[in-house]
């Protein structure tokens, strides 16, 4: 199956909303002689309703830019804007309210508080900030996720997709402006890997939700509306509309 | 396996250095428990050593029974006529006459030097002119006493009173109050007073009248002639007194037994604080359980990789005892050096009390660094055991995959130890308080231990519906309460034997204010049924001690028009049977108007100076009716006396009550430790007090109550003890917050990628504190709710068990008890101060990428 051929091009630059900017961002860890440039250089835009898969080596720096755009990370120079608001402005509670309102997760693994059950877990953004889910939305989430008889489940008692869709509900329950996905198919076997990353399509398409991926795996990649390549810190290939092949043409180009 | 038992304690610096804090505090205790009171005692040997260089041997009478009142005696005076026969025993170079008994010195200011009932005793004693048995040295410019109108008195007497040589000063004695002239100041040996203790010294005609009786001394000291031994002197005095009521002591002898008087006091004050100390370790020693038990869970799997490349299970668990053993030789070395501070600031506390201790250097002797040390690693060793084992259990498969453990067969098992531990321990603490034995301490004390422990094993069983329980006001908080309940709830075990050092420590405290709202309710219970006095004036002593009043205060009080009616209360030493007690004596024409004590049969008005009145339950018990002879033995010698009442309010007077004639004819000593008082009519209260008042102005002893005063100051007495308990327990207590923290620091160590998704999800810092701050106050609400329930049971028995000792009424503090739950949950937020502040300063991106 090719996913192209289900779904609008990609949205060029210019003209369209930007969820998210990077601007000459530079990330350096360590001192001296051992000084790693794990961003070296990068302005990229993140438009709105657009799908974007970040690849690259081990190394290339794809983490340290999802990291640092996500906030969860602060750039050694650069700056970072999530819609108009500058990261570098903001002190850590700001960046906390703001990861918790407009900015959703889901990570490889242990994506959920096992002491919370599955409904708490999807809740726990606007909980914290003392809220309560809209009920028509929270309704259309879990029954497009399919989780509907697992929200009194404790994350011990899911199996690992179904984990991921909980964690995948929870980036959405705020309709956040990004959903940062940290290879969140690392863990999981094919069939349970398509699935979510058909809801994750389907989020973009239904939702115009925004979406940026970090991941190794051309077949996920192949769902994005875009694909952009890192290698040693640098933005290498900026890949519109990616499938299985191209990505596996622009690695091989790349790494060979 | 030694590498690796260093390996692991270096790499647990921080939680192992929490844990051997609670060790280092009981060792601590300890050492400096031990060095205080060997330093004291050591040096109370040399000054009675140096007291009694010069006395070879000491005349005195047999003691005729033991009393029950310790530090009294029962031993009759004996004439002073003696001296003249045993200056004819040959040998005999010098004899010294010895009179000794209640002077209380008035300070410059109108105060009393000293209150015997709190502290060193306040003595008088005849001066004697016998160099070589003389310890008092005079201080420039003063003398000792040559007329009936001088005295001298010791330095710290002199310091504390702020008196000079040349001053008048006031006397109180079992004779009138008297002023005399100081003339001189001494030091006891090389100290300014005996313990802290004050002396006043008369003139020897003077000291038998004011302390004893004329012609009666206490003890003769005798000097030998040089050549004549101590057994010698002893010897031929035996022969040429030839009388079996006296004694004979050699100079050797009466010193020890002075030293072990010493001792013994020391004693009870040792025992006071090692009690504490002790309690202060079995605390701790659930810090260690837990903080061993965490650490293993946390390197299960290293310790199962060691297992599978071939280490045995005796090496596995040998390794983590040998971390105990290095934590245990640690923390007790260091509690043993803060131990010796301790003593030097427990001393300067009792200079502040008012018990002088001579300079001298510290003793620590190796008792003392062998039992601190010991104590410390055993007690280390003991707490770290079942970890330990546990550890070496730990299948080599662990390594490679989560092994779960049937957790089933386990909760039966841990019912089943529970309850039969909880049982055991029940068993001796309910046989201690309420069957006939002989030393009950020991069976309460142990009861106490293992029913602590008892129910810190069931303590999981529990703990994670207690948790659900005390977290639900929590849930309004949103997710924050939430999380904080689930995960108090998450590790059942380690939250109940956190909770269970919070446990024992607020059940105590608990238990003494349960013990000390009954004592209270049941004083004012009698007061309010049986005294129908208007006035009581205290003189501050014990019955039966050595102080009270002269009897002229209640001669003078009598003749006042605006009082109706007086007794005094005189107390003696007595042996009834085989019963050695303390007898109360009344003026029997008067009681009736002062008390209401239920006179069933016969009458105290008619009651003559052989007759004695009993309560119902003694006569019942003994068989005695009105005209019963009941024989009463004195230290003066044993008299019939014929009851001739009986009445019921046994709380109030005890079991016997005699006539104040009988006490002028049969107790070595005349004075009224309570002096009761009613008005005349239509005398108001504040007329009785001011005419009440111009007569005790000579009696700076006495305190003046009414009904509520004296209840009050009844009462005040029992929260004095209760404050310096709490103030002791309050060590415990600290020692279960730090659990609090080290078990709280250790989980969030486990959760720390947890954190890091909470963070990135967006939780603030202050939430990340909130929540762990909610942990905390929920571990200590536990084991607050615990100790409450077990202290307030336990409080109830020991209530129960004094019954027959005038604690009638259980009455249980609740405003007391909240605020003691208040403290305690407030106390946690603080433990959890730092371990939150931990957690909330996680770097989320290293918290997400933790193993």
């Amino acid at each position: 199956m090719t996913a192209t051929s289900v779904r609008e091009p990609g949205i060029p630059f210019g003209g369209v909303a930007v969820a998210a900017r990077m601007i000459d961002a530079i990330k350096l860890y360590g001192a001296g002689d051992t000084t790693v440039r794990a961003l070296d250089g990068i302005t990229a835009e993140f438009p709105a309703g657009q799908f974007t898969a970040i690849m690259g080596p081990s190394g290339s720096g794809k983490s340290t830019l999802l990291h640092c755009l996500a906030g969860l990370d602060r750039l050694t120079s650069g700056r970072v804007m999530i819609g108009d608001v500058d990261l570098n402005s903001l002190n850590d509670k700001e960046i906390t309210v703001l990861r918790r309102r407009r900015i959703g997760f889901v990570f490889q693994s242990f994506n959920l508080v096992p002491t919370l059950t599955a409904q708490e877990n999807i809740v726990l953004p606007l909980s914290l900030g003392g809220e309560k889910p809209e009920p028509n939305w929270f309704a259309d989430l879990i029954s497009a996720l399919g989780i509907g008889n697992r929200l009194r489940h404790r994350p011990a008692e899911l199996s690992g997709g179904q984990q991921q869709r909980v964690a995948m509900a929870r980036a959405l329950i705020t309709r956040p402006d990004l959903v940062f996905a940290d290879e969140p198919t690392g863990n999981l076997d094919s069939h349970s890997a398509n699935e979510l990353l058909g809801q994750m399509r389907a989020a973009v398409d239904s939702y115009h939700q925004t979406v940026v991926m970090v991941t190794h795996d051309a077949h996920a990649a192949s769902y994005a509306d875009r694909a952009v390549f890192l290698a040693d810190g640098r933005i290498v290939k900026d890949l519109y509309a990616p499938t299985t092949d191209t990505v596996l043409d622009t690695v091989r180009a790349l790494g060979g | 396996m030694w590498r690796l038992t260093w390996v692991g304690v270096l790499g647990h610096k921080l939680r192992y250095a929490l844990t051997a804090f609670s060790v280092l505090l009981g060792v601590a205790f300890i050492a400096g428990t031990l060095v205080l009171t060997d330093t004291i005692g050591r040096t109370f040997d040399g000054l009675f050593g140096d007291i009694y260089r010069g006395t070879a041997a000491v005349v005195r009478a047999q003691e005729p029974f033991t009393p029950q009142a310790s530090f009294t005696s029962t031993r009759p005076r004996i004439p002073a006529s003696l001296a003249d026969q045993i200056r004819q025993v040959p040998g005999v170079s010098a004899v010294r006459l010895s009179i000794d008994g209640y002077a209380q010195l008035i300070g410059a200011d109108g105060k009393a030097i000293g209150n015997p009932a709190a502290g060193a005793p306040t003595l008088g004693e005849a001066w004697n002119d016998v160099p070589s048995m003389n310890p008092y040295t005079f201080l420039p410019g003063s003398r000792p006493p040559a007329t009936a109108a001088e005295i001298a008195i010791d330095k710290h007497s002199a310091d504390v009173g702020k008196l000079r040589v040349g001053d008048r000063v006031r006397v109180l004695t079992q004779g009138a109050p008297a002023s005399y002239q100081l003339v001189g100041i001494f030091r006891w040996g090389n100290a300014d007073s005996p313990l802290g203790a004050s002396i006043t010294l008369f003139e020897p005609a003077t000291a038998s009248v004011v302390l004893g009786e004329p012609g009666k001394v206490n003890q003769i000291d005798v000097a030998a002639a040089s050549g004549v031994s101590q057994q010698q002197m002893v010897n031929r005095l035996r022969a040429a007194l030839h009388d079996p009521s006296l004694e004979v002591l050699t100079g050797k002898q009466i010193t020890k037994e002075n030293q072990d008087a010493v001792r013994k006091a020391l004693g009870f004050f040792n025992t006071f604080l090692l009690v504490f100390a002790l309690i202060a370790l079995f605390v701790g020693s659930f810090l260690i359980f837990n903080t061993f038990s965490i650490v293993v869970a946390q390197r299960l799997r290293e310790l199962a990789l060691l297992r599978a490349v071939g280490a045995s299970r005796r090496q596995v668990t040998l390794s983590v005892l040998g971390e105990s053993l290095v934590i245990g030789i640690v923390a007790s070395a260091v509690g043993l050096v803060a131990g010796i501070g301790l003593a030097i600031g427990l001393r300067q506390l009792l200079i502040l009390f008012g018990i002088d201790i001579p300079s001298a250097g510290l003793l620590i002797s190796s008792r003392t660094v062998l039992v601190s040390l010991g104590v410390g690693i055993v007690i280390t060793m003991l707490a770290a055991y079942s970890p330990a084992r546990k550890a070496g259990k730990v299948a080599p498969v662990a390594a490679m995959r989560e092994v779960a453990v049937s957790e089933e067969t386990r909760k039966l098992r841990r019912l089943i130890s529970g309850c039969a531990v909880l049982a055991a321990g029940l068993a001796l603490l309910l046989t201690g308080l309420f069957a006939h034995v002989h030393n009950r301490l020991p069976l309460v004390g142990a009861g106490a231990v293992i029913t602590f422990l008892g129910i810190s094993i069931l303590g999981p069983l529990i703990s994670r519906p207690m948790s659900r329980l005390l977290g639900a006001p929590l849930l309004s908080r949103g997710p924050i309460g939430a999380l904080a309940r689930n995960n108090a709830m998450r590790t059942p075990k380690r939250t109940a034997a956190t909770a269970a050092a919070l446990m024992i420590g607020v059940a105590l405290v608990a238990l003494m204010s349960v013990l000390a709202a009954s004592t209270t309710s049941s004083v004012n219970a009698v007061v309010d049924r049986t005294m129908r006095a208007d006035f009581v004036i205290d003189s501050g002593g014990q019955p039966g001690g050595a102080t009270g009043f002269s009897p002229s205060l209640q001669q003078k009080l009598d003749s006042l028009p605006q009082i109706a009616s007086s007794t005094g209360i005189r107390a003696g030493s007595v042996r009834i049977g085989d019963t050695s007690t303390v007898i109360l004596a009344v003026n029997p024409k008067r009681i009736d108007y002062l008390f209401d004590v239920g006179v069933t049969q016969g009458s105290l008005l008619n009651l003559t100076p052989t007759g004695i009145a009993v309560s119902q339950r003694y006569a019942n018990d003994k068989h005695l009716r009105l005209g019963s002879r009941l024989p009463v033995q004195f230290t003066t010698g044993t008299r019939n006396f014929t009851v001739q009442a009986i009445y019921t309010a046994r709380d109030l007077a005890g079991d016997y009550v005699l006539p104040i004639a009988a006490a002028e004819q049969n107790f070595s000593q005349q004075l009224d430790f309570q002096v009761y008082v009613r008005l005349s009519q239509g005398v108001s209260a504040a007329a009785g007090r001011a005419a009440i008042q111009s007569v005790l102005a000579d009696y700076p002893t006495a305190k003046l109550q009414d009904r509520t005063e004296y209840k009050a100051a009844r009462t005040s007495q029992i929260d004095q003890i209760l404050n310096l308990v709490y103030g002791l327990l309050a060590l415990a207590l600290f020692i279960a917050l730090v659990g609090i923290a080290n078990t709280l620091a250790l989980s969030i160590h486990e959760r720390t990628r947890e954190l890091g998704l909470l963070r990135a999800v967006g939780m603030t810092r202050p939430q990340v504190r909130t929540t762990v701050r909610y942990e905390a106050v929920i571990m200590a609400l536990f084991g607050t709710v615990q100790g409450l329930i077990v202290g307030v049971l336990l409080g109830w028995a020991i209530v129960a068990a004094l019954h027959s000792q005038g604690v009638t009424v259980l009455s249980v503090p609740v405003l007391r008890l909240l605020i003691i739950a208040a403290v305690a949950a407030g106390a946690a937020v603080f433990a959890a101060i730092p371990p939150g502040r931990r957690a909330s300063r996680l770097d989320v991106l290293a918290a997400l990428a933790t193993e």
